[in-house]
């Protein structure tokens, strides 16, 4: 249980207050692993912020969220005729986004329930196209439509797609007001509410809320193991020589806890890569940068982290830390997964 | 879509005039401009009806306009708003490859198609709210009232056979529009109709009436008058006026066929001639076709009063559909084109979008020298 997340509680629900108040209609999202903090934690959070309506991921993540969360539960996947964990409750709030599933759902064991339409965006993941609006009106049956919503990119300049979502909105025959939208910055929701006035625009928003504050979230691993090593000494699972003197760090924190898990890079375009083998050294030696900021820099894998624990090489010029100590880490929190949390 | 059995093949080959105007008459409706007097409108093309035919049945028609090239004996083969076969059917390939034999053994170098298969519809309510909006720019902005995913899936199957859609700009092409506008008629008393109509239209209807505008139908002999009005409205409107010999020589070949294919309105205030129309009536289906009116005495309102009377006698004949034509897309209100739309809106109807026009190439590169000359024009 050495690899943490420390929170500084006052100052992160204090930037949660901040974010809840300056954005009306919020609909915090909970998903996957809480964002790093856990769903449970968040769904209370929201609870004591006085929310009324939360958004999960998945259906396999409504149970929690309606036991720890009093309001109303949206889900952010499309409901499908071939999901097996769906839930039916009055809280639960229902996406739509094909015709042939409004009529699966409006056929179903609850023809009344609550649904969202979803509307296709540049994102091109889920939704309707525009003009199957109409078909989707015809097929709902009593299914009863609480809202419209969109998923936008998150590459910004969204104002222009969501107003004109909105205009479709109003012109079509989904009889809504409510208009959901992710990844609008504040002043794009600023500007559409003044644009469509008619329109209670509800921004769904995780990332933002959640890790608004980074300050306040220190992520920490204990250092468990240091060993001296030279030049050319093979260690580690795979043997592979040390590029100079220093020490070897065993750090708790490995792949389960989502160190040296990465996504695809957002943005490693060619000049980068091209930076990086300039830059030389060890990455061109086939060495990674790990997470572990040790003596005021990032160090480098001295192998691929293991399941629990990871290995660092530390250069002999750097000031080495001491058994027991914690050591900062830099964390993806949509894939961190810490063995504790505190919350002080 | 049909479960029948699946047919034989099918064989394409001329048929006579008479043949063509009996396959026509069979049908609930298919455009004036592939009846085959419209062959003799269209004089400076050569015409030829072709049928497809299931055995010794004829199960399709068309006609098609040739037009050669300068200097090769080269032709484009324009089938507008045609032709008329079955397109639910999933193997159009039976259809259109004996089509292109055919035109192949003609000398054509390409042809052109506008495949008469409605995709979307909106109502006029939702254009209305769409236009004074301002983010909705054009009509594929608006969510369609109605959309036929079959009809659509026609695009892809006629891509997959090599046709080409022909692009448009604000869905206007060289060749036939791709957005019309349509009041429908089916079960509706002219009350409904009436009733259909914003204000406006009820309005300026009420007060030609009240005015004393009088409706008439004329003859041959009131093409002149008729051609005067236009002739004054081409130079208000600033386009360029087809000569009366036209409209004398579509009355004659389109009168021929059937002796109410084409009715020429005059509308008169005081003796005084306010505004002409023509309407054409292929089964049920009826067009506005061409209209003129006056620069003076608008406050009249001749426009309406003779477009409610074409609607009256469309609906006594039987029609389902009153087709004012072509718009834009456009619904930017800053965009000339809007006022046609916001006329055409008025009267309750709804704009309708064709599959568009498609160009199959024969000969690769008079076709391509053909669609860059067009291009240049």
């Amino acid at each position: 249980m050495t690899f943490e997340l420390d929170i500084d509680a006052e100052r992160w629900r204090r930037g949660l207050r901040a974010v809840v108040e300056s954005t009306p209609g919020i609909v915090p999202v909970i998903k996957g692993n809480g964002y790093g903090l856990g769903r449970d934690l968040l769904a209370s959070e929201a609870k004591d912020l006085g929310l009324d309506v939360v958004a999960v991921g998945t259906y396999a993540e409504v149970p929690g969220a309606l036991a720890a969360f009093g309001g109303d539960v949206m889900v952010l996947t499309p409901w499908r005729p071939f999901f097996t964990d769906v839930l039916h409750d009055e809280r639960i709030i229902h996406t739509v986004g094909r015709v042939e599933d409004i009529a699966a759902l409006a056929a179903g064991p609850d023809p009344t329930a609550r649904v969202l339409i979803e509307g296709e965006t540049s994102m091109a993941r889920h939704g309707l196209d525009r003009h199957e609006l109409a078909a989707a009106v015809a097929a709902l049956g009593d299914l009863r439509v609480e809202g419209f919503a969109i998923h936008l990119p998150m590459a910004g300049g969204n104002l222009r797609e969501a107003e004109n979502w909105a205009a479709a909105l109003e012109t079509s025959q989904v009889e809504t007001t409510t208009f959901y939208a992710s990844h609008l910055t504040a002043a794009e929701l600023t500007i559409l509410r003044e644009r469509r006035p008619q329109l209670d625009i509800r921004p769904r928003i995780g990332t933002a809320l959640w890790l608004g504050d980074l300050g306040a979230l220190a992520v920490r691993a204990t250092v468990l193991d240091t060993h001296l090593v030279a030049r050319g000494e093979r260690v580690g699972y795979r043997q592979r020589p040390m590029p100079r003197d220093g020490s070897l760090l065993v750090i708790s924190g490995g792949t389960s806890n989502g160190i040296g898990l990465e996504a695809p890079k957002a943005s490693a375009g060619v000049v980068q890569r091209g930076k990086s083998l300039a830059k030389g050294g060890l990455e061109a030696a086939g060495f990674s940068l790990s997470p572990f900021t040790i003596d005021g820099k990032q160090r480098w894998f001295a192998e691929p982290p293991h399941m629990q624990a990871s290995m660092v090489f530390l250069p002999a010029s750097a000031q080495a830390p001491q058994v027991g100590d914690r050591v900062d880490v830099a964390v993806r929190f949509t894939t961190a997964t810490f063995d504790a949390i505190n919350l002080a | 879509m049909t479960s029948a059995p699946r047919p034989g093949p099918l064989s394409v080959r001329p048929i006579s005039t008479p043949e063509h105007l009996d396959f026509v008459r069979s049908r609930p409706s298919v455009s004036f401009l592939q009846t085959p007097a419209w062959a003799q409108v269209k004089n400076e093309w050569r015409g030829e009806s072709i049928g497809w035919f299931d055995g010794g049945t004829l199960v399709g028609a068309a006609l098609v306009l040739y037009r050669q090239l300068p200097k090769v004996k080269r032709y484009l083969a324009y089938l507008p708003e045609g032709p008329d076969i079955d397109w639910t059917d999933p193997d159009l390939g039976r259809w259109l490859t004996p089509l292109a034999n055919h035109l192949k053994q003609q000398r054509a170098f390409g042809i052109r198609m506008g495949p008469p298969v409605v995709t979307r519809r909106w109502h006029a309510a939702t254009i209305k709210q769409a236009i004074a909006d301002p983010v909705l720019t054009t009509l594929s902005d608006v969510p369609a009232d109605v959309r036929d995913d079959e009809a659509l899936t026609v695009a892809t199957r006629l891509t997959s056979l090599g046709w080409k859609e022909i692009p448009t700009e604000n869905g206007f092409s060289a060749g036939q529009p791709k957005f019309n506008f349509q009041l429908p008629l089916a079960d509706r008393s002219e009350d409904d109709v009436l009733a259909g109509m914003n204000q406006q239209w009820r309005r300026n209807i009420k007060k030609a009436a009240k005015a004393g505008v009088e409706v008439v139908r004329g003859d041959r002999a009131d093409l002149a008058e008729f051609h005067t009005v236009y002739a004054e409205t081409a130079e208000r409107d600033h386009f360029t006026p087809r000569p009366l010999s036209y409209f004398e020589r579509m009355w004659d070949a389109m009168t021929a066929e059937e002796a109410d294919r084409l009715v020429l309105y005059l509308a008169r205030h005081e003796g005084d001639l306010v505004a002409a129309t023509t309407m054409v009536r292929v089964g049920e289906h009826a067009w506005y076709s061409y209209g003129a009116s006056t620069t003076s005495k608008r406050d009249v309102r001749g426009s309406n009063a003779i477009q409610w009377q074409m609607m009256r006698d469309a609906m006594a004949a039987g029609a389902t559909a009153y087709d004012m034509r072509g718009i834009t897309e456009t619904l930017d209100p800053d965009d000339s084109h809007v006022g046609l739309i916001q006329f055409k809106v008025g009267t309750g109807g709804e704009a309708v979008e064709y599959l568009g026009e498609w160009d199959l190439p024969l000969n690769r590169a008079l076709h391509l020298g053909f669609t860059q000359y067009m291009k240049r024009r």
